[in-house]
């Protein structure tokens, strides 16, 4: 008699689990408690060892917020920068895509140059032959279409295998 | 042998529930993530009106003002209690952020407006300081005053505000303003780019003054 009643505790028990909405998928509203910028993939490359080698690092910014591209059209906006901390795997050079000119309507005049969405930053590395795990950064400052943000720098990690 | 079978059979049907669930929890869970995928593959840049709403809860209001010193561009310390018996607009901001070089002009008209009324601005600025190394520290403070040269303030600016940003509710949006009346009192917050005419209705609060 035992068996079955345990079954059928199971059973209210993960059909419960089971109908419980997912949370993890809920759109939050954009704050600063959640980083603007997230670090899509690849999450491992192979490429040459010793030779410059390009490759597309992709980001998602969160919807309605944007960042300075990294070139923006005033010094003392601060730039969408990447940076390699580590001594294997070397940054050669970066190239950034173009930002896109966003105005707020109560000043058109005054043009900002910023990404949205998604964007891809080409990273020029070379590497030391050998399995690494990088630890780059993202630095980056955003904002909402009436306020901005602190700037924030968030990991950006993958793995090399350099042959 | 007829109780094997009996418990065999629940042993099947808890498994075919099971399955089915799991089946349209996963079904759901994909149509979320693909919804979620086309609003951030729409996601546009909608610039703010002078009419858009701003945020404007904040706990602090009806609270004391908490009190702080902080040092000026020029190193004077300031403190807020210094300042009873006017109504004084805090007003977060830093150099880079794109909302409050637009609200500056607004600020310095108003200040002009009403500090015959006994109106006072303070700028505090969020800009990050070295302050471990002063090299970096003394650059820092004159990026600071250079901003505030390029926006023509003229009313005082204060730095290190992130050391008084938890009092004030854990600021991290710019630009933040409390308005505190002459008894040193928040009457009103704005967080975020408002209007010229939202701002000054806050300052006509603070002097007490507000409908």
């Amino acid at each position: 008699m035992r068996l079955p009643a345990i079954l059928v505790l199971a059973f209210a028990t993960t059909l419960s689990l089971a109908q419980t909405p997912s949370t993890s998928l809920v759109p939050k509203s954009p704050s600063t408690k959640a980083p603007a910028v997230t670090y899509l993939f690849p999450e491992q490359v192979t490429i040459a060892a010793g030779k410059p080698t390009g490759v597309d690092l992709h980001f998602r910014i969160a919807p309605g917020l944007h960042i300075n591209s990294h070139s923006p059209r005033e010094a003392e906006l601060i730039p969408t920068t990447l940076k390699f901390d580590d001594s294997a795997v070397t940054l050669k050079g970066a190239t950034f895509p173009p930002g896109t000119d966003i105005a707020f309507a109560i000043d058109p005049s005054d043009k900002l140059s910023v990404y949205t969405g998604d964007f891809i930053i080409r990273a020029e590395m070379v590497a030391t032959p050998g399995e690494h795990l990088v630890q780059a950064t993202l630095h980056y400052q955003a904002c909402d279409n009436s306020a901005c943000m602190p700037p924030h720098t968030i990991p950006v990690v993958f793995d090399v295998i350099a042959r | 042998m007829k109780r094997n079978i009996v418990v065999l059979a629940i042993v099947v049907a808890v498994l075919v529930v099971l399955s089915a669930a799991g089946w349209a929890n996963w079904q759901n869970r994909k149509a979320q993530a693909a919804h979620i995928l086309a609003q951030q593959n729409d996601a546009v840049l909608v610039p703010a009106s002078a009419s858009a709403p701003a945020h404007f809860s904040s706990p602090l209001v009806g609270k004391p003002a908490p009190n702080f010193t902080l040092s000026d561009i020029s190193g004077k310390k300031v403190s807020l209690a210094s300042y009873r018996g006017k109504a004084v607009q805090l007003n977060f901001w830093a150099t880079w952020c794109a909302p409050c070089k637009i609200e500056t002009p607004w600020l310095i008209e108003l200040e002009k407006q009403y500090a015959p009324k006994g109106f006072e601005i303070l700028a505090v600025s969020f800009d990050d300081l070295d302050k471990d190394d002063p090299k970096l520290l003394a650059k820092d403070k004159a990026e600071i005053v250079h901003g505030a040269q390029l926006l023509h303030i003229g009313y005082p600016v204060l730095i290190d505000g992130d050391s008084i940003g938890k009092a004030y509710g854990d600021v991290d949006v710019f630009p933040t303003s409390f308005f505190i009346d002459r008894k040193g009192n928040i009457v009103a917050a704005s967080m975020g780019l408002t209007s010229k005419d939202e701002l000054e209705g806050n300052i006509q609060k603070a002097l007490g003054e507000g409908k």
